[in-house]
């Protein structure tokens, strides 16, 4: 079939086949918070190679255009328990440097983890806004030196109810044991100060979220290459 | 001929890189039964982290057109009851491959949504997210189901889910339909509004526009091969890192 445009005639190959004409909804977000042990035994390399972690984290996350938009970061120091950054898109999401110090009170971080991330669906709820199972990380080189009992209870309470994804990472020095009375998941053991190479791998999963799951599970790439365990 | 109908699975970016191919599945296909031209469609998403998903989208969509179009010539014909019992044997056969692989039946969780067009009356089914789309005849679209999300946009109801299929919707409509749309969940935030609760039109109306001027089997031919690069082009891409498959089929009016 023949259109008559104007003075020519254009072919049915010719005429342009799509549409960019998309519907305007907000990106769907991906919450993550970052519950980081900044205790005094974190001081020297640890802390250095962990600022270095996060900042590749943000450099990875950036490098796709879509994560960039719909992964959202927070930041929770401890101790002193401190919001280091509320949740923010990648783009507007600008770590300062850690410092460490004082004790750690993992137990009091991991809560107000939990509860941030609650307020953050209630958010999204509001505003319309699609989201994925959020998640939160702790990474830690030591034992809670606060009472941990109930954020252990809150963890399991909250992925058995599929609220959130948690993920424990000790550092050389962590009591591992502890951590695995915290976390349903096992907790892994970062081989030395590869928080670079986690970062990436947090990065890289958290790209294939939009990926469908049955159940709880939720899609990961080996951790291989960081990872002890 | 009389549908004009195209349809494409296209990979997602974030499966391209994962190593991971296209676990979309789409079948269709014209069938000539008593009552003139029915327009069989399947299409399906298998779930990214399990290990046979891409599998079951392909075989639940390959098997569910196969039987319908069997269906289409008996006496009944494609009632609702059929459809439930050809799911309900599709969940049987994915059953019997988990069995035989060893693997759990989730590991083949898939979606699974399709349409049957005859001239005066039209099934519809939908297990889990997704949409189909029809032109319901003063040139609007609407969806017939909205997708089946749960509380996060990557999980869904799956056919494996559960034997009794408490998620699986038919609907029969007795009226001509002129215009079909399907896709799958990477292309739901592009093709519906969500927080209007409505379809997109522009996006339908663009896409519509070109396959109604179609007039032969060559010409859909050559909107084919555009319905693969456009659901493969940076512009989608852009918007979504899913795979994505669409359908369009529009009635030739002679």
């Amino acid at each position: 079939m023949y259109l008559y445009t104007m003075d020519e005639y254009i072919s049915f190959e010719q005429i342009p086949f799509g549409s960019d004409n998309f519907a305007e909804n907000p990106e769907p977000r991906c919450p993550c918070v970052l519950l980081l042990d900044t205790s005094g035994s974190m001081g020297g390399m640890p802390i250095d190679q962990l600022n270095d972690g996060v900042l590749t984290f943000k450099q990875e996350l950036m490098q796709d255009p879509l994560a960039a938009k719909r992964v959202e970061v927070a930041i929770v120091t401890f101790g002193p328990v401190t919001v280091e950054a509320d949740f923010h898109t990648v783009p507007n999401f600008h770590p300062r440097t850690l410092e460490t110090t004082g004790d750690t009170p993992m137990g009091a971080a991991i809560n107000l983890g939990i509860e941030m991330v609650s307020r953050r669906k209630r958010e999204y709820k509001e505003h319309g806004i699609a989201y994925y199972k959020p998640w939160i990380i702790l990474i830690t080189d030591g034992a809670p030196t606060d009472e941990w009992a109930s954020a252990a209870l809150n963890v399991r309470e909250g992925e058995n109810a599929r609220k959130f994804a948690f993920f424990a990472i000790g550092v050389e020095g962590a009591n591992l044991d502890i951590l695995k009375q915290i976390s349903v998941r096992a907790p892994l053991k970062l081989k030395g100060l590869m928080f670079r190479e986690f970062f990436m791998w947090l990065s890289a999963s958290m790209k294939m979220v939009s990926g469908k799951t049955p159940g709880a599970a939720i899609n990961l790439i080996s951790p291989s290459g960081w990872s002890e365990l | 001929m009389m549908w004009k109908a195209i349809g494409y699975s296209a990979a997602g970016t974030a499966h391209t890189a994962a190593d991971k191919g296209c676990e979309d599945a789409i079948r269709f296909r014209s069938v000539y039964g008593n009552d003139g031209e029915a327009l069989v469609c399947c299409a399906s998403d298998g779930a990214g982290s399990t290990q046979y998903g891409g599998w079951a989208a392909e075989f639940s969509t390959s098997r569910m057109v196969d039987r319908i179009s069997q269906s289409v010539n008996t006496p009944a014909g494609v009632t609702e009851a059929a459809v439930y019992a050809m799911v309900e044997e599709i969940y049987e056969e994915l059953h019997a491959e988990a069995e035989y692989r060893q693997a759990d039946l989730s590991e083949f969780s898939c979606t699974l949504l399709g349409c049957c067009i005859m001239d005066s009356r039209s099934v519809f089914f939908q297990v889990g997210d997704g949409a189909i789309v029809r032109n319901d005849g003063l040139d609007f679209y609407t969806a017939v189901w909205w997708p089946q999300n749960g509380e996060y946009l990557n999980t869904t109801s799956f056919l494996a889910d559960d034997p009794t299929f408490k998620d699986l919707r038919i609907a029969v409509i007795h009226e001509p339909v002129a215009e079909v749309a399907l896709f799958t969940d990477g292309l739901q935030l592009l093709a519906l509004n969500m927080e209007a609760g409505t379809v997109h039109q522009p996006f339908f109306e663009d896409l519509f526009r070109v396959v109604r001027i179609a007039e032969n089997e060559e010409e859909v031919g050559i909107l084919q091969q555009k319905l693969a690069e456009f659901l493969e082009s940076s512009q989608v891409n852009s918007r979504t890192d899913d795979d994505k498959t669409l359908f369009l089929a529009s009635r030739l009016v002679s």
